[in-house]
């Protein structure tokens, strides 16, 4: 699978993005919104993924819509427009059966959200962007990540010499296996100490500690991440926009009542669509880009 | 220009009446490639950590040592970062960052340099280390090797104009000993930048150095250049030159007052040749031929203890097989030694040999009995045990004499027996003075002993060692070839693994090449070292155009006093 483009960005353009994903995801109930978010993280899941993330739409979120949309009627009973009464005497409300929907929808649609977020937001974007806020913590996070393949891996040699004098978790009868393993767990915390001390000295003989320290990273922002970001924030604005002037609001109950369709609602909704698919045209460009110049060649 | 000098530096440990340092006088000029050499304990490392005042323990210090003409204490913390590196023994505790390039980055941001310098120092080291193929990568995806050199690459990104290293090849296999020093002498010769280290394995760093400074009990007994502090050891008839390469040795050995030590195995052969001149070649010939036929036959054959029938073996469906269609034997009471480079599968064949993984097609008997059918109680009771690479997995108490203890805790036996049975194990490996303290306090000799003694409690009849030797000094290497050797004695069957080429030589039955999955030759000791051009002992590479089947130091030399 060819390499997504837009995970070449800025980290800050990236993280920026799925922010206000996120967020207008959360919180814009409009039906044609909605359907535009959920098209939006659906086609952006499977460009990231590839044929895992259909696999993975079908088999869990499609289920998961469903359960959703049937749970909110059957509990939720708000709502003028009443269709029929349940057996125990409750009614069933057009009302609650949409909100229903809707939820759901945003549901799956967060979550689809998440699933590009942890493909195209690795640890050290992550890192990166928290190092600005907080440098210390920044190292923290990155030893940590270090540690913790580097424990696991003792853990497992550790185990490995324990069984072969016969004293591992995976040998004898329930009581002994667990002494074994809390035996592993033991010695297993007396060699981190004992190794975090040289971990110690190796920070201190390369000057940890002194004031003044900066934080690099291989990052640049460069003039992409500039046009990208100023398209970022124009169409954030547009939606800000909408929101204020009431394009975007949707009403479930007591009755349903939508904003009014006007010329500048369907830009607003031309802004979403472009938003959401902003990850999405830029591969897409990127992928024709190199198509022309390899013809070329 | 002196870059360190050292006038009278004693040093005391806390709660210790014996100087771990006495009386140092030193001095250390700008350029200079310095080699120390010494056995464990003689006081190296903490000579080293004086050179570089925050790594200093606590102790009392006497007399004084100045960086660059000035005090030590005066220089701060930020010029001793700067010019002052210095790389620890372990690659792994070195490593503080999770991804290369930070860790590149690390002591930089440290000293508060800003991006663009940051970027560029980095991309120069990257260059000069020639890891830009492996810039991006987590640490944790990268060997033994490639750490240390990351290690030393990110001290030498701050530009240091003094290297202090702490044994950095100890945990390394030969091939990566071999290239870290290579880049310490690219280092020295091309940046200028002073080289202060520790090592025991001094056949490939003593060429390079300029100074060969030789201690014992924490005073300097030699210091000169290599080749005339091995003459001086040869003169005081010093332990420590049994930790000298091996032509040194042998020359020692053959003429006590040669004039022209050899040092490197070339000189090694041209000394020979120049020692042989006058002697008929003829002669020479004639009582070489019964030797190679004295060792060319195995002795008569005893039960197999071990046996491989075909087997296969890969870590994952996926991955690509690991061990291929091997078959051998291993017979009571030998003494087996597999050796091979880096990633051949030995130790996966070790493991299998343990029961620790299964082969997916072929059988592994031992004594006899299908390993695959057998219990881990059956095996590890008075049957097979496996002394790991890294002692320290086995520790599991505060104390020797506990860890002793617990081995023995499932047992049936009375309080009474189970003392005896300890008392017996730290009697055979001399482990009294250590009982009371803590496993991981103890030198790394120590805690290979320690580690043994708690398998013995097992009462095994097969000992299988996985790199034995690895990181230990000459001196404790015959230490645990004298166990070794007694417990082989005892009928105790020990199959090894090892890149140690010198250690199989000297004391291995038979010996068996891997390579690629399986074993290509296995023959006894002296015939299969005669049978190898390159992957052979130094004493044989300087002496088998003269003597194929000199293969120890102890051959060599016998040889030579035979002819002369």
């Amino acid at each position: 699978m060819m390499k997504d483009s837009f995970s070449s960005f800025h980290p800050i353009i990236n993280f920026g993005y799925f922010a206000a994903m996120l967020l207008f995801g959360m919180f814009l109930m409009h039906p044609v919104l909605q359907v535009i978010a959920l098209l939006c993280a659906l086609t952006y899941s499977i460009l990231l993924n590839g044929r895992k993330a259909v696999k993975f739409n079908l088999l869990y979120m499609l289920p998961l819509f469903v359960v959703m949309a049937v749970m909110n009627p059957v509990f939720n009973h708000a709502g003028v427009t009443i269709l029929f009464y349940l057996k125990n005497g409750n009614p069933m409300t057009l009302e609650s059966i949409l909100y229903g929907v809707s939820a759901a929808c945003m549901f799956v649609t967060i979550l689809l959200w998440f699933s590009c977020y942890n493909a195209v937001m690795t640890s050290d974007k992550f890192i990166y962007l928290f190092g600005k806020i907080m440098p210390a913590l920044s190292l923290i996070f990155s030893m940590v990540l270090r540690f913790v393949p580097r424990y696991k891996e003792q853990i497992r040699r550790i185990s490995l010499a324990q069984r072969s004098i016969g004293r591992d978790i995976t040998q004898g009868n329930m009581l002994v296996r667990a002494r074994n393993g809390l035996t592993i767990l033991s010695i297993m915390t007396t060699w981190a100490l004992e190794n975090a001390i040289e971990t110690a000295d190796s920070m201190k003989s390369r000057g940890y500690g002194l004031p003044g320290r900066t934080s690099f990273s291989l990052y640049r922002f460069d003039s992409r991440d500039r046009l990208v970001g100023g398209a970022l924030l124009a169409l954030i604005a547009i939606m800000v926009i909408g929101e204020v002037s009431g394009r975007n609001a949707m009403r479930f109950f007591p009755s349903i009542k939508m904003a009014m369709t006007t010329p500048f609602s369907i830009i607003v909704f031309a802004a979403y669509l472009l938003l959401g698919m902003l990850p999405v045209i830029i591969h897409v460009v990127e992928a024709l880009k190199w198509k022309s110049i390899s013809s070329k060649t | 220009m002196e870059i360190y000098q050292l006038q009278d530096v004693s040093f005391t440990f806390p709660l210790s009446d014996q100087a771990a340092l006495s009386h140092i006088d030193l001095t250390i000029t700008s350029g200079e490639f310095v080699t120390i050499c010494g056995r464990s304990g003689c006081g190296k490392s903490t000579l080293l950590r004086q050179l570089k005042s925050i790594l200093t323990p606590h102790g009392k210090r006497e007399g004084t040592i100045h960086y660059a003409g000035k005090p030590i204490e005066e220089a701060n913390q930020r010029t001793q970062a700067a010019e002052i590196g210095f790389v620890l023994q372990n690659p792994d505790n070195g490593i503080v960052t999770d991804k290369v390039w930070h860790e590149l980055a690390f002591g930089l941001e440290s000293l508060g340099y800003d991006s663009g310098s940051i970027r560029l120092r980095v991309a120069e080291m990257a260059s000069f280390f020639g890891i830009q193929h492996w810039f991006h990568k987590n640490v944790a995806e990268l060997s033994g090797g490639q750490k240390q050199l990351l290690n030393l690459a990110s001290i030498m990104a701050m530009q240091p104009s003094v290297l202090i290293l702490d044994e950095p090849t100890s945990q390394l296999d030969p091939i990566a000993a071999a290239d870290f020093i290579e880049t310490l002498r690219k280092i020295n010769q091309e940046l200028g930048t002073t080289i202060i280290l520790t090592e025991h394995r001094l056949e490939e760093v003593l060429p390079v150095s300029d100074r060969l400074i030789v201690m014992d009990d924490g005073a300097i007994i030699a210091d000169d250049t290599p080749r005339r502090s091995g003459q001086t050891l040869f003169q005081m008839k010093h332990p420590m030159l049994a930790a000298m390469p091996s032509p040194m040795q042998i020359c020692a050995g053959v003429e006590a007052g040669a004039s022209a030590v050899p040092v490197t195995v070339k000189e090694g052969r041209q000394w020979l040749d120049a020692f042989l001149q006058g002697i008929p070649a003829l002669h020479r010939e004639s009582w070489s031929q019964p030797v190679v036929n004295a060792v060319a036959g195995v002795g008569k054959r005893q039960k197999p203890v071990i046996q491989f029938k075909e087997v296969w073996f890969k870590y994952s469906k996926d991955a690509s097989d690991t061990v291929k269609d091997l078959s051998f034997e291993v017979e009571e009471g030998q003494f087996y030694c597999i050796v091979g480079g880096n990633g051949a599968g030995k130790t996966t064949t070790l493991s299998l040999t343990g029961g620790l993984v299964q082969p997916y097609r072929g059988k592994i008997l031992i004594d006899g009995k299908n390993i695959a059918k057998m219990s881990a109680k059956e095996l590890f009771t008075n049957q097979l045990a496996i002394l790991p690479q890294n002692p320290q997995h086995l520790f599991v108490k505060k104390t020797v004499e506990q860890d002793l203890y617990e081995m023995l805790s499932g047992s049936p036996l009375s309080f009474v027996e189970k003392t005896e049975k300890v008392e017996d194990a730290v009697q055979f490996l001399e482990l009294e003075p250590l009982l009371a303290r803590h496993p991981y306090d103890l030198s790394g000799g120590e805690q290979q002993r320690a580690a043994l003694a708690k398998v013995l409690l097992l009462e095994p009849r097969i000992l299988l060692l996985d790199e034995p030797t690895k990181g230990l000094d000459g001196f404790f290497k015959d230490r645990l070839a004298h166990y070794l050797k007694k417990l082989n004695a005892e009928g105790v069957t020990i199959m090894m693994v090892s890149h140690d080429i010198e250690f199989c030589a000297k004391h291995g039955e038979v010996c068996a090449m891997f390579f690629d999955g399986s074993i290509i030759t296995e023959k006894a000791t002296k015939a299969f070292f005669a049978g190898n051009s390159f992957y052979t002992t130094a004493a044989n590479r300087m002496a088998r155009h003269v003597w194929r089947e000199g293969v120890t130091i102890e051959d060599v030399i016998a040889l030579c006093k035979q002819s002369s």
